[in-house]
Order: C-alpha cells, then sequence, then structure tokens
C-alpha cells in the first residue's frame, strides 16, 4: 500500500509545485491581495471537493466496498490561537505544511529549515500537551486537537 | 511566474480541481482523510516520546502518512527535473528584493517560521489541508474557524513585513 500513498503525494505535490501554492512569491501577493492565484486554487479545490464528498458519504462506501469513514475534527480553542500562529508562519516562510515538502524536494535550500523548525514545533506541542490542554480547553489527550 | 525555472503557473482552475480529484480519490480508495500536518506528529513519534505521539491515532497511521510525505518530497523532486533540472538554490523571491538577507538570515527566519508552523498547526488540529480543503469542504465550524484565523493572521503578518517594515 506504501507505493499507493507515495504516488498520493508525488501527484499532489507536483500540483503544489506547479500552481504557485508552493512558490514564496504567490503566498505573499495572495495575503497582499495582489494576485488572486491562491484564492482561485482553494476555492475551487473546495467547490469540487463538497459536493463529491457528500455524494461518497452518501454512497457509504469505499472503492473496496468498506464502510466510508469520514470523522469530523473536534472543535476547540485551540483551532483559532493555533490557526493565528500558523498563520503567521505560513506568511513568514510562504509555505504552509505540504508545500514545506515540496520546497525541499524542488532544492530549496532555505525550506529545510522550515521543516527542521516544523518537526521542532510540533514536538515541543506533543511535549507540552498536557499542560497547554487545561488552560486552553484542548480535548483529551488520546482524542487530540484534529488530525489532517 | 514561479520562483521555480521561472515557470508559468499552472490556471488556478485546473490546479484547484487537481487537488479537489485527488482529496476524493485519496478518501475514496484508501478511506484516509487529507491532512498533512499530522504527519509532522507522525515524524515526531519516531523520535520523541511524549505521550501525546503515542495516542492509537498516530501509531496506526504511520503506514499512510510517512509515504505520502515522502511523496510530497519527490513531487517536488520531479517538478524541479522536468522543469529545467534539479539543483540546490536560494532564491527567494520579493524576500531577496525587498527584505535582502543571505543565506544565513534566511535559515534563522524560515526556522522561527517553521517553529510557528509546526506549533501552530497541531494545536489548530489542521492546516490549508485537513482544515481549508477537508474540514471547509465537510462543512466542519472547527474548520472554518480556523481556516479564518489562518488567513487573516497571514494577511496581517504579509502586510506588517512588506507594508510597515519593507515598505512596498
Amino acid at each position: 500500500m506504501a507505493i499507493v500513498y507515495i504516488a498520493f503525494g508525488t501527484a499532489f505535490g507536483w500540483v503544489l509545485s506547479r500552481s504557485g501554492a508552493a512558490d514564496y512569491d504567490f503566498i505573499q501577493k495572495m495575503f497582499l491581495f495582489e494576485s488572486f492565484q491562491l484564492y482561485g486554487i482553494i476555492g475551487t479545490a473546495v467547490v469540487v471537493t463538497a459536493p463529491g464528498l457528500w455524494f461518497l458519504k452518501r454512497r457509504g462506501r469505499t472503492l473496496t466496498g468498506a464502510p466510508l469513514r469520514v470523522s469530523p475534527k473536534p472543535r476547540h480553542p485551540g483551532n483559532i490561537w493555533g490557526g493565528i500562529l500558523f498563520g503567521a508562519g505560513w506568511s513568514i516562510t510562504g509555505m504552509c505544511p505540504g508545500p514545506i515538502l515540496v520546497n525541499v524536494g524542488e532544492g530549496k535550500l532555505y525550506a529545510v529549515a522550515a521543516l527542521a523548525g516544523v518537526l521542532v514545533g510540533a514536538a515541543l506541542f506533543g511535549v507540552l500537551y498536557e499542560r497547554l490542554s487545561g488552560p486552553l480547553q484542548l480535548p483529551a489527550l488520546r482524542v487530540g486537537t484534529g488530525d489532517g | 511566474m514561479l520562483i521555480l525555472h521561472d515557470l508559468a503557473p499552472l490556471h488556478w482552475a485546473v490546479a484547484g480541481a487537481a487537488i479537489g480529484v485527488i482529496t476524493l480519490l485519496l478518501l475514496f480508495s484508501t478511506n484516509q482523510r487529507l491532512g498533512i500536518s499530522t504527519g509532522f506528529e507522525n515524524i515526531c513519534a519516531l523520535v520523541v516520546h511524549a505521550r501525546y505521539f503515542q495516542r492509537s491515532e498516530i501509531t496506526g497511521s504511520h503506514g499512510w502518512r510517512l509515504p505520502f510525505l515522502g511523496g510530497l518530497v519527490l513531487g517536488g523532486v520531479f517538478s524541479a527535473i522536468a522543469g529545467g533540472g534539479w539543483q540546490p538554490f536560494w532564491d527567494l523571491g520579493m524576500f531577496d528584493t525587498v527584505i535582502g538577507w543571505g543565506p544565513a538570515g534566511k535559515l534563522a527566519w524560515m526556522f522561527g517560521g517553521g517553529l510557528l508552523i509546526g506549533f501552530g498547526t497541531r494545536m489548530a488540529g489542521g492546516c490549508t489541508s485537513g482544515h481549508g480543503i477537508f474540514g471547509l469542504s465537510n462543512l466542519e465550524r472547527a474548520s472554518l474557524e480556523s481556516t479564518l484565523a489562518f488567513m487573516a493572521a497571514g494577511i496581517v503578518t504579509t502586510n506588517l513585513i512588506y507594508r510597515v517594515w519593507g515598505g512596498i
């Protein structure tokens, strides 16, 4: 199965690489309202995914006939506080999580530092979870903040 | 034009539709909900022994998240090769023209931004893919709130960097 996931990742990575989603300037111009490109990409992706998802959930089965599994993410204050931190980081680096990996693949040397930062940041969050979950009203540890 | 080999980007409608189709196919064929930032926890779980990384959602998903993340890197490699050849480079578009820091400064800048992304996406429970594309498409309120938060923070930060500090 690993090869299937590698293939999905490669296809997704190719699109991110060639669309501007993994391009520092396109991200800045989105946030400066100077380019419609990224708004168009994210908007179109949602417009295509939403009805398809509705249909797949109604059908209720995967390709192999297994029950379809779509669990919504838990709602908690971290959605917003974490979103604010992430948005600042997206602006600073010009990359969101997928494009960090794509940019490393493209040969952008500075993206390796972004990846290192991301891993240290995620590790810090995991280590501090039990201390943060009270003040931030995060879900129980076994549930987590939401996966995806 | 892209920083990568000065290539012309795909039309936004083509790129957006392709992302939507990939998201749907991933769910339909493998029963997986698109999401990238959780994969960073899978990587952390290999080396950091925090209880948070030992929950079943992480230990049970190495088999798909790790190869998927590896595929993203490969997608970038293939894109560079096909677009004019793979070679390491430092070019950073308008950061070079407006801010103008060299390699050491860029590494520090990117590491700092990366910290915010790693910590923030895991606190938010998702990123542009899991909240912005899948969650919004699934009409989830947590995803709507998180997406509005990261878009707003991105707009404020970039405007501070380029319009206030950079003076463009």
